[in-house]
């Protein structure tokens, strides 16, 4: 049975198997020669996994982004966000922080953000003189925050595979979302200072006010999506539909950017999107399931035991393995694997999961613009035209910044859990 | 076959459409009517479920799934070959093995008349939808 669950799908991932085919040889190769099960235990997991109405809110949230992302909204973050900070050394760099964030509230898909707030940004922070590699570095770590900011498509995901709510995950991760905004904010500034880099105009209220008129449309968005789901009006799957519907109206009726074509197009995009992801979803399914009749979770909570070691050294620990996975698999697919057999041991060790929910999602999004592999280096490389080296220059500073909040994000769960109690007041 | 595809993907994404408007609907009737719509959750989740299968089969037709293809890329090229014929081989099997069990098991919903609880659709159409999905996968490989 290790033949199965353990040696033959680490070696399909290794061999550039497709996800779903990997977990899907692991169940079919453990149900054919090592259980005695019906072989309808197969389908009826497939089936099991994706029939669920939680789950609705992946593919309606990645649709909201995606109408959104398609017209102006981006630039009319932009010029509310530049108003709103006035003159502060750094300010386009700020400005590019601030958008990324409010843009994460909308999407939680962080390619997107690299590539909308990254083609509004870089010509900007080029006419101002930022050298490339801070530029490029900046864009591609910024949309990280996107997975950990709500509405983040990976917290849904590990919400379906730890059996936690998804609205108190949502709470969870605003605070630490705010955290690494401010501290890559901080050292913007800080770095912009060193440089002398011009500090923008100063605020004026007329300005202010002009953009808001611009802006307000797009900034309803993430109101009714957090102020829907924690003002008790609708689940976290009814506010992406209704993020969905004002995202249709505004960028089709309001900002006539889109019509009825594009509408569909943006869905045909979120169908593909849903088909990469849910078939995952549903061969992780059968996985993990097999994993629990074969006891293998209780196994490793019981070596865990064994060896005696503290909950700080286990986070410790599981960081290193996050952060290594990370940087070679998409968080989705990382919180489909590895949820099953870390949620056991994680709550042997008396952790909260709502915590740890927060820990995964900041790993995995410093997996996303880690060198060599992070998917956001490569679409700023496509999107952006940036070269590689200069990106991956650029990129070291924010890293270890990202590390840095991920220590205390890991050692100090108040960070996380004040959000639960502040929205849900729990 | 890619007119076909291309069919698909534009009725998955009006399906999708309707399931927006559908769960849209049911939060303004709640609050206004004070009424939702039997069986809508339900609907919205078949076709969510017909995303997921019958939108893996347009991602196979695309050779598109996600994968962790890395190491692999700096493997000698008829390593490379032999690694890609070894898994057109393995998705014919394990495609073809899931297919015949989502098939029978979709039939034996047809055969005992099995409906939803709420919006009593046929449970052999949600069912049959995946023994679909994987026809697809296993007919995109083939073809490509």
């Amino acid at each position: 049975m290790s033949f199965a669950l353990g040696v033959l799908p680490v070696a399909l991932l290794l061999l550039g198997f497709p996800i779903y085919i990997v977990l899907l040889a692991a169940v079919t190769v453990a149900l054919v020669f090592f259980m005695n099960v019906p072989f309808a235990a197969l389908h009826q997991n497939l089936f099991g996994a994706i029939d669920a109405f939680a789950l609705l809110a992946v593919p309606f949230f990645i649709y909201a982004g995606e109408l959104m992302g398609r017209g102006s909204v981006a630039s009319r973050i932009v010029d509310l966000v530049q108003a709103g900070i006035g003159r502060l050394p750094g300010s386009l760099g700020v400005t590019t922080v601030g958008t990324s964030a409010i843009f994460g509230a909308i999407s939680g898909a962080s390619a997107a953000t690299v590539a909308t707030v990254g083609k509004a940004m870089l010509p900007a922070m080029r006419r101002a003189n930022y050298p490339e590699p801070f530029a490029a570095g900046l864009i591609t770590a910024v949309g990280a925050i996107d997975i950990i900011i709500p509405p983040s498509i990976p917290m849904i995901v590990y919400g379906m595979a730890a059996q936690e709510s998804v609205p108190r995950l949502y709470a969870a991760g605003v605070l630490p979302g705010l955290l690494i905004a401010g501290m890559l904010a901080a050292y913007v500034v800080w770095y912009s200072k060193k440089h002398g880099f011009e500090s923008g105009t100063p605020f004026s209220a007329a300005v202010f006010f002009r953009s808001m008129y611009r802006g307000i449309w797009a900034l309803g968005a993430p109101l009714i999506i957090l102020g829907g789901i924690y003002g008790g009006v609708f689940s976290p799957t009814e506010a992406a539909a209704v993020a969905c519907v004002y995202a249709a109206l505004v960028t089709w009726l309001v900002f006539r950017e889109l019509g009825w074509r594009e509408v569909v197009e943006a869905a045909a995009t979120t169908v593909l999107f849903t088909g990469q992801v849910l078939i995952i979803v549903a061969c992780a399914g059968v996985f993990a399931w097999l994993l629990t009749v074969n006891q293998v979770p209780a196994a490793m909570v019981a070596w865990l035991e064994s060896m005696n070691i503290s909950n700080w050294e286990l986070l410790l620990a599981i960081n290193v393995v996050l952060l290594a996975v990370g940087c070679f698999l998409d968080p989705l697919s990382s919180i489909l694997l590895l949820t099953p057999l870390l949620i056991p041991m994680v709550k042997a060790a008396g952790i909260d999961t709502v915590h740890f929910g927060v820990v995964v999602a900041v790993n995995l999004a410093i997996g996303l613009f880690h060198p060599p592999f992070g998917i956001n280096i490569f679409v700023a490389q496509s999107t952006l035209k940036l070269k590689l080296e200069v990106i991956y220059r650029g990129i070291v500073p924010f890293i270890f910044i990202y590390l840095a909040a991920l220590m205390l994000i890991t050692y100090v769960p108040e960070i996380s859990l004040a959000g639960v109690k502040l929205f849900l007041r729990i | 076959m890619n007119a076909l595809m291309k069919v698909l993907e534009r009725a998955l994404a009006l399906a999708f459409i309707f399931a927006v408007c559908l769960n849209f609907t049911n939060v303004i009737g709640r609050y206004v009517v004070g009424r939702s719509i039997a069986g809508a959750d339900e609907i919205q989740i078949y076709i969510m479920v017909a995303m997921a299968f019958l939108g893996a089969g347009l991602v196979a037709w695309r050779r598109n799934h996600l994968r962790m293809d890395i190491l692999v890329r700096f493997f000698p090229q008829p390593t490379q070959k032999a690694l890609r014929a070894l898994e057109i081989g393995l998705v014919v099997l394990l495609a073809g093995f899931t297919l015949m069990q989502s098939a029978r098991y979709a039939w034996q919903m047809a055969e005992l008349g099995r409906a939803s609880d709420m919006g009593s659709i046929p449970m052999w159409i949600p069912h049959g939808v995946v023994a679909v999905g994987f026809a697809l996968i296993l007919a995109s490989v083939l073809r490509k």
